[in-house]
């Protein structure tokens, strides 16, 4: 059986972190969030479909996996929603609809699909683009179509932190391998059961370091450090090569690999590859990869008046239904030192922002600067890919030239956004 | 005002400098102690104010303030 992953047009609702991978690529918990379906379907042969522009570089990401390719479907072909949160009885509720060509929806959204092999043909095509009202109406004309109890679809991206944190306690059996391999100072405190830390192979907690897994465990991956003076509070995943120098890493966080990360961190996932190495708060948020948060960079995740959080999405502002939430930062962004992001502040890819001493505004689109209070569009793209290019060098990555396709391609999306804000920043400008 | 005017005079408000500091010959980094921020704010103040665009890889040919007033002059001639 082929496994295929899918988006549906909803991804846009992610955007802009979701400019730059899948949204089914996104970190949850201790992993993407496709991984959690894949685990339930080991034997199953990975397929992904995602937005064209962003084949080429997901391909080099998923390597041996087939990224939109309709040919690959050579087998009967469990689609499935990248967007489908695991749940207990997901398995079961998916395996009992299987067999025969079939769409499950829920609330008008593909959830999954079976489809036989000598249909896929037919229908694979549907699937190399977001799945919407069209692409749905057309499965339906095809194949049984049933609406199904109990299935999550995310919608906003605020729900992929909520979820973080429910699964962290609840997957860490799944990297625990019991034993501790890594180094544990006798000079650590662990408040709570010991079992429910795990130190991998060759990473180090030295002495002064206090880890509380009463309210969920502590998972630190391989080659990692965490320095002293921090307090680590459960559930948290650190994964490998992160690198804590005397933070406060409260409950319910997530890192990806080759963190760097001090200050105060909340119920906040970084999806790898980042920065956040001074003090500052950062609470509520979501951290894309190549991101560098200056010293003292703090946000908000809850206003004075206890009041719901607004957050653009589809560059208009929303309830969000919260009354914490912090901020959602894209790869590649720069903060410099002493930036406040206002609660609920969205980034875009590649951008550059400075303090103007107030709170930032909630949206700053990908590839401007932001400084002096005003948006401009910095020294521009090439200048900015080159500093991508030095910051991944020195984490022994190189940039290929499938992303800097892809920024290229992001900026011409992204252009409309980012000049209708210069626009207005210059008709502020007083000389 | 003139164009060398009008430059001059935004390259004194962004810089904090008296006008009369500002001579043509003068290069931006190594004389006017301008950084990569200063460059941001005047390329999009240039803009705003000659309603030009200025593509960054040009405007970092410009050295002098000479060479910025010439190739905004330039710059106009070629949209009128």
């Amino acid at each position: 059986m082929n496994l295929a992953f899918f988006e549906d047009i909803y991804y846009e609702n992610f955007l802009p972190i979701a400019y730059t991978r899948p949204v089914y690529e996104i970190r949850c918990s201790i992993g993407p969030l496709y991984q959690k379906i894949s685990r339930m379907f080991p034997e199953a042969k990975q397929v992904f479909f995602t937005r064209d522009y962003l084949a080429p570089v997901f391909s080099n990401r998923v390597k041996g996996s087939p990224v939109n390719r309709v040919e690959a479907l050579d087998d009967d072909t469990l689609f499935v929603n990248g967007a489908l949160l695991p749940s207990k009885n997901l398995k079961e509720i998916i395996t009992r609809n299987m067999g025969k060509n079939v769409v499950v929806l829920q609330q008008g959204r593909v959830a999954f699909a079976y489809l036989r092999e000598s249909l896929c043909g037919e229908l694979g095509d549907l699937f190399t683009k977001p799945i919407g009202d069209m692409e749905i109406q057309k499965i339906k004309e095809k194949v049984e179509v049933k609406e199904v109890d109990g299935l999550t679809l995310l919608e906003y991206p605020w729900e992929i932190i909520d979820y973080s944190v429910e699964l962290l306690s609840e997957e860490f059996s799944l990297v625990s391998k019991g034993e501790s391999e890594g180094y544990i100072d006798d000079g650590v405190k662990i408040y709570g059961d010991p079992k429910k830390l795990y130190v991998a192979r060759d990473a180090v907690i030295e002495a002064g370091v206090v880890i509380d897994v009463r309210k969920g465990p502590v998972y630190v991956g391989e080659e990692s450090l965490i320095q002293a003076p921090s307090r680590i509070d459960g559930p948290a995943y650190f994964g490998r090569d992160n690198q804590v120098f005397g933070a406060l890493i409260r409950e319910g966080c997530s890192f990806g690999d080759v963190c760097r990360l001090g200050g105060e961190i909340e119920e906040t996932i970084f999806q790898g590859y980042s920065n956040k190495r001074h003090r500052g708060f950062l609470g509520h948020s979501y951290v894309g990869e190549w991101v560098n948060l200056g010293a003292l960079t703090t946000n908000s995740d809850l206003k004075n008046d206890y009041s719901n959080v607004k957050i653009y999405v589809k560059q208009r502002l929303m309830d969000s239904g919260r009354i914490k939430l912090g901020c959602f930062i894209s790869d590649h962004v720069k903060t410099g030192i002493g930036f406040i992001m206002n609660t609920g502040t969205v980034i875009g890819v590649m951008s550059n922002v400075l303090s103007s001493g107030e709170p930032s505004p909630k949206l700053i689109p990908s590839f401007c600067w932001y400084f002096r209070g005003k948006f401009s569009k910095g020294l521009g793209l090439s200048s900015m890919i080159e500093t991508a290019r030095i910051v991944m060098s020195r984490r022994g990555v190189s940039l290929t030239d499938e992303e800097v396709q892809l920024f290229h391609k992001l900026y011409e999306l992204t252009r409309e956004e980012r000049e209708k804000l210069i626009r207005r920043s210059k008709a502020r400008r007083r000389f | 005002m003139s164009v060398e005017e009008r430059v001059k005079k935004i390259i004194s408000e962004i810089l904090g400098l008296d006008e009369s500091e500002i001579k043509r010959e003068a290069r931006f980094v190594e004389d006017l102690g301008v950084e990569s921020l200063d460059v941001v704010e005047m390329i999009a103040a240039m803009e705003e104010e000659f309603n030009i665009e200025i593509p960054e890889e040009e405007a970092e040919k410009n050295v002098t303030v000479g060479e910025a007033i010439e190739y905004i002059k330039k710059k106009l001639g070629e949209n009128a």
